[in-house]
């Protein structure tokens, strides 16, 4: 085909997702996640539970088959009438409308709103014929192959499209970071540290495949900073500490430091780091807050959790260790040297560089421990090297776009003919786009 | 309900009771192996004469019995393509989700759109006369619900017709 | 959503974002529209403050034969810049140049955004003057005497816009007919299809008796004989939708909305009959789950695993 149309990624999130072109640097769309369906008449709105109007037994044909007055065809298209992202949230906050959101911890959870939800996005955001387009879709490490299988069964049968491939997020998210100056060999083998809104993870993958049994997750994440940011403004009474203040500090101001004790001490000698941000409030009001130590302390938790939570206070490098030692040992060498950062909450200024110098101390201490043990005996050392690149923040769906647009992707996918040959279980498979042994 | 569907049903409800009559076998061909022998079709004797019970020839059960195993395949109401189509989709639908349903057959028997495997292990496990119930709801609902669907997608059609022709008004 | 929108929304939301005084940044997106079009939305030269938007677009060549870079010349003037390599057609938006009302800056992004839907007008408006032109000469004539080329009406104008489908447009003195040729690779799809356009056929008949005459017919229409390229097997595979628009729909006040709804048809259709399944799966899930339901009825209740003792001390029972 002279005229190749470029492959449609989408890395749909628990909170975001991210649609766009193979090809491009940045997804064309990113919007939450969610759908607002009419709700019952009597429903009480934004619930958020419960069965979608048309899910329900289909009653509208008990009320008379014969058209009853032409413009009564109102009746059994209620599945028509529902938005999709930023659309959704400004209907939910209007009458009739629910809000929900299809996925549940990666997963998804309502496929017939997903369903939908896929529809409006490919029919009125990217606008294509899905005839046309191969697509290139993510799903979470763990993903039960009956959740792909109904992901094809949806995009082969309502769609048609014209060829699908699944990726597994973390592995994408490896291939995002080939664009670093730091990797050199495009190796499908490494530790990504995920960190979205809600959860954090910690993914060996080794040659392409997840080490499912490694897998760890941390309850700290972007929300976890951002309450964290805002408990720090209320306890010093700043005249504004709202979610959102909070938020854009936390994005605007805060960086790792190095060490905290000192970075007090470099915050005392130098009032300059202190700064103000000036909050526009509604009604035209405008309210100037200081910004002080949260700048460094926020990012902190990762670090040193005890500072925010009682309950989990495993600091991020122990965990990153502790998987990459939990890891089989033929693979640990190359879990240290490729850890990959993605996802919203790893853009902090030298967060990178930090994780990389304390899981550093923790590997050293342990490889000086083994040579007094073994009385003399010298460790060659291993390299421990924590990737930070320019495409972080949209990793998963960055390395969709990267690998998208190779040439040889397209003889990846799956397509309708070969699920129609062999049905849904076909989708269980991929051959792995990218590693070893493609062509 | 129409005037021949319920003697249909009660049809199909009587030798399905009659038929579900099983009991533990082990293969007689086959050392420690314990298989449907309906599907098996190793030992000729203890296979019984099938039976079907049909309504018209568009509208037919195929029940086969055998020592410890039954199978039963419905070929379900089809008047035009749209009702195949529908019927094809829906069967499909199911079958993709036969590890649920325990009893369905991953593939209907030839002539027939949807099959069920029921073993003596199942008999055992679950109360034979809500089975029996369960296969009939089936063949109730399933004419329904394809029904539905057709009238669904006319009145969609109809809908989508209008509305994109209105702007022209 | 019922109707698709006739604008690419991404253009139109990077273009709005930009002109609204946001920071500068370099943009460099390839971006997909129906039908095989492509867009390029760039900043050249590296310069941020100029935004090339670019389209390539199958059927260009059969579009600049009814007049297109007229259409798209008049339509973005001082915008057309030379096309960017590989692309049909492009315009470069200086944001440093912009109007200075919000009103006009809308307009523009608005303008933009329907750069698809504005190079596939061409044809439509060039059998618009064609109609105007034989309405003249025919009400010269009574409809026996007519000489052979006005009762005939104009050629047929084919738009090749997708690899087996075509969009044809003759003009006649009392009508403009489109057809589209239809394909459909799927038993599915095909089937759904035929039962919509049953209704788009109906549909005038019934309740809106101003709209459009729709015909469809699975050989060729009479208006297409003689035309190359016209696939006249027959086969059932491929469709011919007529639309026959009437002079009331053909009056200039009307021309920009009916062009640009007509141009949505074959991507409307396809939408529904890929919604319609939607709801279909909705239905089957729903049933499914009812059946799951009745089936596990057949399971006896099982009874309270777990039994207490004397002390205490839970223990279970069986299984």
């Amino acid at each position: 085909m002279a005229n190749q149309t470029p492959a449609v990624v989408m890395d749909n999130g628990t909170g975001f997702s991210k649609l766009g072109f193979a090809g491009n640097d940045s997804p064309s769309f990113v919007f939450p996640t969610a759908i607002a369906t009419k709700g019952p008449a009597a429903g009480s709105g934004g619930s958020g539970s419960g069965r979608p109007a048309v899910a329900n037994k289909p009653s509208f044909l008990t009320g008379g088959a014969g058209p009853t007055g032409h413009l009564s065809m109102k009746r059994g298209t209620e599945d028509l009438d529902f938005f999709i992202g930023d659309e959704a949230i400004a209907a939910s906050s209007g009458p009739g409308y629910g809000l929900h959101y299809p996925i549940r911890h990666g997963q998804i959870e309502n496929w017939d709103h997903m369903e939908r939800f896929w529809s409006n996005s490919i029919f009125k955001y990217l606008r294509v014929e899905p005839e046309d387009h191969h697509f290139l879709l993510t799903e979470p490490p763990l993903n039960p192959p009956e959740n792909r299988e109904n992901t094809a069964e949806i995009f082969f049968e309502s769609f048609n499209c014209a060829g699908l491939y699944i990726a597994v997020q973390a592995v994408l998210a490896l291939a995002a970071s080939w664009t670093s100056s730091k990797v050199t060999d495009r190796s499908l083998t490494g530790t990504v540290i995920d960190s979205g809104d809600g959860v954090t993870h910690v993914i060996p993958v080794a040659e392409g495949y997840v080490i499912g049994s490694s897998i760890k997750s941390i309850p700290i994440a972007g929300r976890d900073i951002t309450y964290f940011v805002q408990s720090l403004l209320r306890d010093r009474g700043e005249p504004d500490s709202s979610l959102k203040t909070a938020q854009e500090i936390k994005e605007e101001y805060c960086y790792v430091c190095p060490d905290i004790v000192k970075e007090f001490a470099r915050f005392d000698n130098d009032r300059s780091r202190f700064q103000k941000h000036v909050v526009a409030q509604p009604g035209g009001r405008q309210v100037s807050v200081d910004v002080g130590y949260e700048r460094f302390l926020a990012p902190e938790i990762f670090f040193n959790p005890e500072i925010y939570s009682s309950d989990f206070l495993t600091p991020l490098p122990v965990v990153v260790d502790g998987v990459i030692q939990s890891s089989p040992i033929d693979v640990r060498r190359g879990l240290y040297k490729n850890i990959v950062l993605s996802g919203g909450s790893t853009l902090y200024k030298d967060f990178g560089r930090r994780l990389q110098r304390d899981i550093k101390h923790l590997v050293d201490a342990r490889i000086r421990a083994s040579e007094v043990r073994s009385g003399g005996a010298k460790s060659g050392g291993l390299e421990v090297q924590v990737i930070t690149h320019k495409r972080q923040r949209h990793g998963p769906w960055f390395g969709g776009s990267l690998l998208g647009q190779t040439p040889e992707f397209r003889s990846y996918c799956h397509t309708k003919a070969e699920y129609q040959e062999y049905g849904p279980g076909i989708v269980r498979r991929f051959a792995l786009l990218g590693g070893p042994g493609g062509s | 309900m129409s005037q021949s569907l319920r003697p249909y049903l009660q049809a199909v409800r009587s030798s399905l009771t009659a038929a579900l009559c099983l009991s533990n076998f082990a293969s007689q061909t086959a050392e420690r192996h314990n298989v449907p022998e309906v599907e098996a079709r190793t030992s000729p004797e203890v296979l019984l004469t099938p039976l079907t019970v049909a309504r018209n020839e568009n509208e037919r059960v195929l029940i086969e019995p055998s020592i410890n195993s039954i199978r039963i395949s419905i070929k379900i109401k089809q008047a035009d393509e749209i009702e195949h189509i529908l019927v094809h989709k829906f069967t499909r639908f199911l079958t993709q989700r036969a590890e649920s349903f325990f009893i369905l057959r991953r593939k209907p028997i030839k002539g027939y759109d949807i099959s069920f495997l029921i073993t003596n292990f199942h008999t055992e496990e679950m109360l034979k006369h809500k089975l029996v119930d369960f296969i009939i709801q089936f063949m109730e609902e399933v004419d329904k619900e394809i029904s539905e669907m057709k009238l669904f997608l006319n009145a969609r059609a109809r809908f989508v017709a209008e509305s994109f022709l209105t702007p022209f008004d | 959503m019922l109707l698709l929108d006739y604008q690419n929304v991404l253009i139109q939301s990077v273009l709005t974002e930009r002109f609204s005084g946001a920071p500068p940044v370099v943009i460099d997106q390839t971006v997909s529209d129906f039908d095989g079009v492509k867009f390029h939305i760039s900043t050249p030269e590296g310069t941020k403050t100029k935004i090339q938007v670019s389209l390539q677009i199958r059927c260009y060549g059969d579009l600049v034969r009814y007049g297109a870079e007229e259409v798209l010349n008049r339509e973005y003037g001082q915008y057309v810049v030379p096309p960017e390599p590989g692309y049909d057609f492009s315009v470069l938006v200086d944001l440093e140049n912009l109007p200075e009302e919000k009103e006009a800056r809308d307009e523009l992004i608005k303008k933009i955004s329907l750069l698809k839907r504005n190079a596939m007008a061409a044809p439509f408006e060039q059998a618009y003057q064609e109609y105007y032109q034989l309405k003249q000469e025919a009400a010269k004539f009574t409809s026996e005497e007519a000489p052979q080329g006005v009762r005939e009406g104009g050629e047929v104008k084919a738009i090749h816009y997708r690899e087996e489908e075509a969009i044809y447009v003759k003009a006649s003195h009392d009508r403009v007919t489109v057809i589209f040729s239809t394909v459909f690779r799927e038993e599915t799809d095909r089937v759904f299809g035929k039962v919509f356009i049953q209704e788009f056929v109906d549909a005038r008949r019934r309740a809106i008796q101003n709209a459009p005459q729709v015909l469809f017919r699975n050989e060729p229409p009479l208006e297409l004989q003689g035309i190359k390229g016209v696939n006249n097997s027959g086969s059932g595979e491929i469709g011919y939708v007529t639309f026959v628009l009437f002079p009331r729909h053909l009056t200039p006040q009307r021309m920009p909305d009916v062009i640009s709804h007509i141009q949505t048809f074959r991507d409307y259709f396809h939408y529904h009959i890929k919604a319609s399944k939607a709801y279909i799966h909705t239905r089957m899930r729903r049933r499914t789950a009812d059946f799951l339901q009745v089936l596990r009825r057949a399971r006896p209740e099982n009874e309270e695993k777990e039994r207490k003792t004397a002390s205490g001390r839970t223990f279970k029972v069986g299984s």
